[in-house]
């Protein structure tokens, strides 16, 4: 009972922590790098849902954060709806996607299952850039800034974002503590351990890894709107590409897949990883973050396949003993 | 017709390419159950390697290629030995984890080394071309499309006709069961690795007068050869050279009919259907 408060009070700690640095320092580059780290917490928890907790390796997640961002950038820029309910449309739009590519997608297992979330994201990133009037082709859209306005979601300072990126992570925390707590989170838990046992036992495994992909497709959405309102860009090399989805899935891969906190340390060490080697090396040498990024991918795969996070468990506390869930296979 | 004519011939000349780079893959595959994400950055290396050796030994293309397919051998024996052993066995997450560490890796590394800019083997086959009636055909084109033709066909033989090419589909078939029988499985799984990898390198020296030689080639390659592969049935040797053939073509005919932009659409589309309704492969056998 002590450990868990001192668990509980330890978070509580961290967020007043987090909340208080925009007062502290006014550095809009630290702030940014901050908030990014914690939109990447965020993704990875989402796509930690299906990867994770259903160990469906989906290598598409940028299906749903364009979709996110496109929709809310459209509905902005052409109807002047506000973002904020432009991000429940997006989020909307990306579950549509969600089912259509779960549906099929689910009768598949292992790597087919893979191959066939890539496909998808290499045709939506051929529409959007064949579909130029719409979508600005190769170009992108950009939102045009018209002074600070809370309503538009546009600020002068990077801090506003901060608090509102912050708030959106926490949300997707609580109701990620919420949903693996559930019956389903139990159901996917079962689906990761052995799907066919899980099957045997009365367990709906395609119902429940689609239900497990809608959310994952909401989340993803609405936090690939914010991306969109906090860039104020999107096109289809930096929100569509298989590059973003890898990167959103090794955010919670590093971290720790199947946990809640994984994705957060992952981002951290991610990003902090990209902003390191960016500042130490410089643009003279590019693809060194990403050749770090390889190397961490197989160290992590090799040698600590539970994330990171698996470090933290081996000096925490003695309470009940950590759960073994270093086994994500999905046959 | 005749720009039908043309772009079919154009079709399966690439399409030679594209079912070499996917043999490789679908031996790996086929051999050890593993799907190599990093596949196209194999032929990213085999490419790297004859624009390096022939700005130091002055050699040609073609006699390096014979320098550069064992090089490729070597290589992929190598990070079989050191990488892909130690997840053999394990879940296929893992497996698809660590192919992909490694292409992002060696994409990268190979930025960080070069840099990202596109350098081009200087050679006089890039402008010859044959004139078959009213038809135009590279010599290049030709020449990849036969060599590929031909390794498809000395790998179909040693596979079905000699003692290595039977201890391959025996550890295929159960890697328990071959052992059984005598034979060593890490040893096969390296063996079908290493012929795998020096197959997309000796499609990275064929394509050399064609394309650009930059860090990202094989990101040209990779998605469609796990089309090809799929498209073929997967492990299956010749069904992914079919396979091969018929991507290429339909990339030329929706390229020219259709638009540019949409080429690649119209094989993923094709992708996603095989994968749904004949997940064994256009031409696959029904049961795996």
């Amino acid at each position: 009972m002590l450990a868990r408060w001192g668990t509980r009070g330890l978070v509580v700690l961290l967020i007043a922590a987090l909340a208080a640095i925009p007062f502290v320092t006014d550095q809009q580059y630290l702030l940014n790098t901050i908030m990014m780290i914690f939109l990447f917490s965020a993704l990875g928890i989402a796509w930690n849902f299906i990867g994770g907790y259903a160990a469906q390796l989906s290598l598409g997640h940028a299906v749903f954060l364009s979709l996110g961002a496109y929709t809310t950038i459209i509905l902005y820029t052409r109807y002047h709806i506000s973002p904020i309910f432009g991000m429940f449309v997006g989020a909307a739009v990306a579950m549509v996607a969600a089912l259509i590519i779960g549906y099929p997608c689910f009768r598949l297992r292992g790597p087919y299952f893979t191959l066939s979330t890539i496909a998808f994201g290499e045709i939506l990133r051929i529409l959007l850039l064949h579909y130029v009037n719409f979508t600005g082709g190769a170009n992108g859209l950009l939102i045009p800034y018209k002074g600070q306005s809370a309503w538009n979601l546009q600020f002068d300072s990077k801090a506003a974002y901060y608090y509102i990126v912050l708030f959106m992570l926490i949300a997707v925390y609580m109701f990620g503590k919420l949903i693996t707590g559930s019956r389903i989170g139990m159901y996917l838990q079962a689906i990761r351990d052995d799907q066919d046992a899980a099957e045997s036992l009365g367990v709906k495994t395609h119902n429940v890894k689609l239900v497990a992909l809608l959310i994952s497709a909401g989340i993803t959405g609405i936090m690939g709107a914010m991306y969109a309102c906090v860039i104020g860009f999107v096109d289809p090399g930096s929100v569509g590409s298989i590059t973003m989805s890898i990167q959103i899935a090794l955010v919670a891969i590093v971290g720790g897949v199947g946990t809640l906190a994984g994705p957060i340390v992952g981002a951290a060490v991610v990003t902090g990883l990209t902003e390191a080697t960016n500042s130490f090396f410089g643009a003279a040498r590019t693809g060194t973050s990403m050749t770090l990024y390889g190397a961490l991918l197989m160290i992590i795969v090799l040698t600590r396949p539970a994330g990171l996070i698996s470090l933290v468990e081996l000096i925490k506390w003695p309470k009940k003993p950590a759960k073994a869930n270093v086994e994500v296979a999905s046959r | 017709m005749l720009t039908v004519v043309q772009s079919i011939i154009n079709g399966l000349m690439i399409g030679g390419i594209y079912a070499l780079v996917a043999v490789g893959l679908t031996l790996i595959f086929g051999v050890m159950g593993i799907v190599n994400f990093a596949q196209g950055e194999f032929l990213m290396a085999g490419m790297f390697i004859t624009w390096l050796l022939n700005k130091w030994l002055h050699l040609g293309i073609y006699p390096l290629f014979f320098v550069v397919t064992p090089i490729m051998l070597l290589f992929g024996w190598g990070i079989f030995r050191t990488l892909i052993t130690r997840v053999i066995g394990k879940s296929d997450i893992y497996q698809i984890l660590l192919t992909l560490g490694l292409s992002i890796f060696l994409v990268n590394g190979a930025i960080m080394i070069w840099g990202p800019d596109y350098q081009s083997i200087p050679n006089t086959v890039k402008q010859a071309a044959w004139h078959l009636g009213p038809f135009m055909i590279p010599v290049a084109r030709v020449v990849a499309f036969l060599v590929a033709a031909a390794l498809v066909v000395v790998l179909e033989i040693i596979i079905n006709r000699t003692e290595m090419g039977r201890a391959m589909r025996a550890t295929a078939e159960s890697a328990e069961i071959a052992t059984l029988l005598g034979i060593n499985p890490r040893k096969t799984f390296a063996l079908a690795f290493a012929i795998g990898i020096a197959l997309a390198g000796a499609a990275g020296v064929l394509i050399s007068p064609l394309f650009y030689v930059y860090p990202q080639v094989g990101g040209l390659f990779n998605n469609t050869a796990f089309v090809v592969v799929v498209l073929g049935g997967m492990g299956d040797v010749t069904g992914a050279m079919f396979g091969g053939l018929l991507i290429g073509v339909v990339e030329a005919l929706s390229a020219t009919f259709i638009s540019l932009d949409l080429a690649q659409l119209g094989v993923y589309v094709i992708f996603i259907l095989v994968l749904f309704l004949r997940p064994n492969g256009l031409f696959g056998r029904s049961g795996s």
